[in-house]
């Protein structure tokens, strides 16, 4: 199963106005060229994009927020889980792209005995399963989004053959976080103030 | 922290809009957590990590929620990246409220050579993460701090810590 064709069904699911973060290196370009207008969140470092995602959850309570994280991650800061099961968003959809390597380098540690989708099942997270397939993805990333959350999917993919391109004022940074506060404040649920 | 400054807090957190309130229990800050989860006014979260408590509040903030993160130094000390991440790199509005731990006048029995090193670092490490911080050890002036930083977190789009100390926290 190939990372960016679970992207591009995934983007066929999201409308919008869903939110979308994602973890760095390789997820964020490739999903900025699956949908690169919209509430987007890209390229949060080890461990930050679950978090970060969850704290949308929160702030927009009504809108389905999808997390894409990736296995290294996730284990950089595997207790996020269980502040995800304690806080237990209805909302949260997320998705780890478990390519079973940090980025293009060493094996990651899902290679050998570790099971995202066990670890999030004992943080609390009821709803937490893994796919391989395609056509699994496709069926668990359908459910989800029309499912009460929070929903955990490891999508095991096979390890990349290259980087894809991907505008960096978009992708990275302060410009990205403008391009996104942009995004946010012509929300239609947003009440915040923030500049 | 005794009863008349976990009102205060309170108190000047509903006025200023600070509906969101994020911590992992820690001894001299719990009265005031406590007070927050029986609050109503409150959405109060406890989180596994401090990391991914103040990942959790820059996504909230930037979401358009007030948010306050209550901590002490060593949760500001495990939680350096998120906190280097979320305020230099993307300019989250946070609110920090942290216990000195290690300040003079903190006796709550742990053992010194770990006061010593919250103290020796606590201020160096929020300079070195350029995260603008005041230490708030009357309470004359909690009221106002808190007011002050909660306008500057917004106003500077960056986390701003309060360091809770003296009279206020012992």
């Amino acid at each position: 199963m190939k990372r960016f064709d679970c992207l591009k069904f995934l983007a066929s699911l999201v409308d919008e106005h869903m939110f979308a973060v994602t973890s760095l290196s390789i997820n964020a370009p490739f999903w900025f060229n699956v949908r690169p207008q919209g509430p987007n969140f890209f390229a949060l470092n080890m461990g930050l994009c679950l978090p970060f995602a969850l704290g949308l959850a929160v702030a927009f309570p009504k809108r389905k927020i999808i997390a894409i994280d990736s296995d290294g991650s996730l284990m950089n800061d595997s207790s996020s889980l269980i502040t995800v099961a304690d806080v237990n968003p209805a909302n949260l959809v997320a998705f780890v792209m478990d390519n079973g390597s940090y980025a293009f380098m060493s094996e990651t540690f899902t290679t050998r005995r570790t099971d995202l989708a066990k670890m999030a099942q004992g943080a609390g997270i009821a709803n937490a399963s893994t796919v391989t397939t395609l056509e699994e993805f496709s069926a668990a990333a359908k459910q989800a989004m029309e499912s009460t959350g929070p929903t955990l999917i490891v999508a095991k993919v096979e390890r990349d053959a290259g980087r894809v391109s991907a505008d960096r004022s978009r992708t990275s940074g302060r410009p990205m976080r403008e391009w996104f506060m942009d995004a946010v404040r012509r929300h239609p649920d947003y009440k915040g103030v923030v500049g | 922290m005794d009863q008349q400054s976990v009102q205060v807090i309170i108190e000047t957190l509903k006025e200023e809009g600070v509906d969101l309130a994020v911590t992992l229990p820690e001894e001299p800050t719990f009265s005031l957590t406590e007070a927050m989860l029986e609050d109503p006014f409150f959405q109060a979260v406890t989180v596994a990590g401090e990391g991914n408590g103040l990942a959790f509040c820059a996504g909230a903030a930037l979401g358009g929620r007030r948010v306050v993160f209550v901590t002490g130094i060593a949760g500001l000390l495990v939680g350096t990246w998120a906190l280097s991440q979320m305020g230099m790199v993307y300019g989250a509005p946070i609110l920090i409220l942290a216990s000195y731990r290690g300040d003079f006048g903190d006796h709550s029995g742990i053992p010194g050579s770990q006061l010593l090193m919250f103290k020796q670092v606590a201020e160096p490490l929020l300079g070195a993460l350029r995260v603008p911080y005041r230490v708030v050890n009357q309470k004359a002036n909690l009221k106002r701090m808190i007011q002050e930083g909660s306008f500057a977190c917004q106003d500077y789009s960056h986390p701003i810590v309060l360091l809770l100390s003296g009279e206020v926290l012992w």
